[in-house]
């Protein structure tokens, strides 16, 4: 083996633990989402259970926070789509000079802290709103309103960065022929770029939609009242959790998969058109359709996942989780008591043990007990075994010594005791 | 100027030229430069919506340095020369975000250097697609993740005692190993991605021509390939360096007790200690030190600030 394979080696395994890192904790939220136990966690594994996504679903504030992040998420992308468009179709046609400054506006919208910019919209609005004179109930000082405002401001500047490089690939001489032939501008633009731009627009839209939806920091300040997913989340999560949002977690990230492929699945067609057009030899898309499944690993992993799914599903047909429950809660009560039995077990051993010693003036707490009388001995006696509390008002003795009194503390009849009444 | 303007309007025509010039407009002045300038102003005001709301805008409403004074120096009473929580978290945050900032770099660099240079086609979409996907979900998700992950009685923990390797349990979050791990995670795309377009642009042929005179493989990089991606490391870098100064939700979430955020000092301000013009006292001053702080990075390294982001 040369050094060169060991290299190889190295960056495989590297490139598979920084996949773990990135999945990883994906994947065991995902799986948490079905134990049945309160607590989201992998072990000790209780029973496979939907239950979560019932909770969830019943989880009225959760509901109300999602339709919140619904609306303003549309209407994100209905204001930053278009902010994006204009603002890259602007920047291509700035001198160079003015080039460098607005595009370093742009790009500061992203850079600057989420919390910076929700603070900044939140204090605007309320001066206009002050200025204006205008009611609380205007929009000035509605966190819908403010939420949408404020999150455009950078997600404009993704949408931007978007059409940006599709528009790298504009051919300008298209919107000159266009012209030529006596297009007015407005025509051109509607029949020649935005046609061209089309594939760019929905990308955008899904960036702009998602990144409205998982936004908090933001959020957080310009929300006002109002609440959206992610800030019921945040409350959720900070104050004691329940596997539920895992189950979110899981439904969120079904959808996402399934964004990927459909995405993945338009891309490779447009391509595949493109490619056939360039070369116009048609064996290219037929060849990229006959090709299909098996060369794109995208559509298998998705197929795997849900094949998965169904054998789950068909596998938990049979499957009472109300059942289960109750069998794993009379495990744990076994188990319990198999646990306090090894431990009496011990105790008496112990015991044994130290009612030997007693005998013996080896072990330490016989020299204690060695000056006064054999009633120390007592400690140990049986009949503390049965009350200790009894034992120690009949015997006059130990009433009276306070040093044995202490001493009774960490006599082993104390744990046995204990393990008697957890028994019961 | 008004040349400029003429051709514009001539080349577009009114329509296209309008559109294009009001959302700009809208955007970058109303949505994003004028609210700044409010939030600047505002900082220098006293906190009349709490004290007394009918003086604002009367000849008391004048402008002040006491939130930048608190933030240096606390209250008046205050026995230390200078405000010892604020100062250290906003230094602790600091730290932390150049720390966080160095791990993804040193984490993304090999992978960025793998996808734009070793892998090929179908591998390179497919690790394409699976860093762009956690990033589509929900930050606050990916932080329960990582509380399910680092919990003291989390998966990592149970692991670690079932192979052995640990006979108690540690507490990662009081030890803030879960809030670095978040973040690093959290930000990966933001880092590979510029890397991966810088080194995704450089000729192959250089790196062949430092092996075939007889550079080692880490010379190649130190000399050949880290060299060329220095603006993209550089805009990675920055904007890594940003995001996880302004964090928010993570450090709320898996943060440990005993260490604040700075924007959580901010968010109290504007949430429990319903004093806005020192919160945005505070925003102000972490956006300026961060901003200055990036400019100087990029001083030293050469890299002007139009290469961010491309």
């Amino acid at each position: 083996m040369n050094s060169a394979s060991i290299l190889k080696f190295f960056i495989s395994f590297y490139i598979v633990l920084f996949f773990a890192y990135l999945f990883g904790p994906l994947i065991v939220m995902s799986i948490t989402a079905f134990n049945s136990a309160g607590f989201p966690r992998l072990s000790p594994w209780d029973c496979f259970s939907t239950e979560w996504f019932g909770v969830l679903v019943n989880d009225a504030r959760m509901m109300a926070g999602f339709k919140n992040s619904l609306i303003i998420g549309i209407s994100v992308v209905l204001v930053s789509v278009p902010i994006g468009l204009a603002g890259a179709l602007l920047l291509a046609q700035l001198s160079n000079r003015v080039r460098q400054v607005y595009y370093t506006l742009t790009i500061s919208t992203i850079l600057v802290p989420g919390v910076v910019l929700g603070i900044s919209t939140l204090i605007f609005w309320d001066r206009m709103g002050m200025m204006f004179d205008v009611d609380y109930e205007s929009f000035f000082y509605d966190g819908i309103f403010l939420t949408i405002i404020g999150q455009s401001t950078f997600i404009s500047a993704y949408t931007m960065l978007v059409f940006m490089s599709r528009l790298q690939r504009f051919d300008p001489v298209l919107e000159e022929a266009a012209l030529d032939l006596g297009a007015t501008n407005v025509q051109t633009f509607r029949k020649i770029l935005l046609p061209f731009l089309k594939p760019a627009i929905g990308s955008a839209a899904v960036l702009a939609f998602l990144a409205s939806f998982e936004n908090y920091n933001t959020t957080v300040f310009t929300i006002v009242s109002e609440s959206t997913l992610t800030t019921v989340l945040a409350s959720k999560v900070r104050y004691g959790i329940n596997p539920s949002i895992s189950a979110l977690a899981v439904i969120i990230i079904t959808l996402t998969l399934c964004g990927a492929f459909v995405h993945e699945i338009l891309k490779r067609r447009e391509q595949a058109k493109e490619l056939a057009l360039k070369k116009e030899e048609k064996t290219v898309s037929v060849k990229s359709a006959s090709r299909g499944l098996l060369s794109n690993p995208v559509p298998m992993m998705v197929l795997l996942i849900f094949v998965a799914g169904l054998t789950t599903a068909w596998m938990a047909r049979g499957y009472d989780v109300q059942q289960c429950k109750i069998e794993v809660s009379e495990e744990k009560r076994k188990h319990q008591a198999e646990l306090s039995k090894i431990r009496r077990v011990e105790m008496e051993k112990k015991l044994e043990a130290q009612k030997t010693d007693t005998a013996s003036p080896s072990t330490v707490t016989t020299k204690k007990a060695a000056p006064g009388t054999n009633q120390y001995g007592n400690i140990f006696a049986p009949t503390n075994l049965e009350g200790q509390v009894e034992s120690e008002e009949t015997n006059p003795v130990t009433k009276k010594n306070t040093e044995n009194q202490y001493q009774n503390i960490f006599a082993p009849t104390n744990l046995e005791g204990q393990i008697k009444s957890e028994n019961e | 100027m008004i040349l400029w303007f003429k051709k514009f309007f001539l080349r577009n025509g009114i329509v296209l030229s309008l559109y294009m010039l009001l959302m700009t407009f809208t955007w970058i002045v109303v949505m994003f430069v004028l609210p700044q300038v409010f939030m600047f102003d505002f900082s220098f005001r006293f906190n009349w919506t709490q004290i007394d709301p009918s003086k604002i805008g009367g000849p008391e409403d004048v402008y002040t340095l006491q939130h930048y004074k608190f933030l240096l120096f606390g209250s008046p009473n205050n026995p230390d020369p200078f405000n010892v929580v604020d100062v250290t978290v906003f230094g602790r945050t600091i730290l932390a975000a150049v720390f966080v900032t160095l791990f993804d770099v040193i984490l993304c660099y090999p992978v960025a250097y793998y996808l734009a240079q070793v892998a090929k086609g179908g591998i390179t979409r497919l690790m394409m697609l699976s860093l762009i996907i956690p990033f589509w979900i929900n930050e606050l998700l990916r932080a329960f993740a990582f509380r399910i992950l680092f919990g003291e009685e989390g998966t990592i923990n149970n692991v670690l005692l079932y192979l052995g390797i640990l006979d108690q349990p540690i507490d990662y979050v009081r030890e803030n190993i879960a809030l670095y791990a978040g973040l690093g995670y959290a930000y990966i795309l933001l880092m590979i991605f510029p890397i991966y377009n810088a080194v995704e642009s450089l000729d192959r042929n250089q790196i062949e021509a430092a092996r075939d005179l007889g550079s080692p493989w880490w010379r190649i990089h130190w000399r050949v390939v880290i060299p060329f991606a220095k603006p993209g490391i550089t805009s990675g870098c920055t904007m890594v360096f940003m995001l996880s100064a302004g964090a928010l939700a993570l450090p709320q979430i898996i943060g440990g007790p005993s260490s604040l955020w700075f924007t959580q000092i901010i968010y109290q301000w504007f949430n429990t200690g319903s004093n806005w013009p020192r919160g945005s006292a505070y925003a102000m001053s972490l956006l300026v030190i961060c901003v200055i702080f990036v400019l100087l990075i990029m001083k030293v390294f050469k890299v002007k600030f139009g290469e961010i982001g491309r």
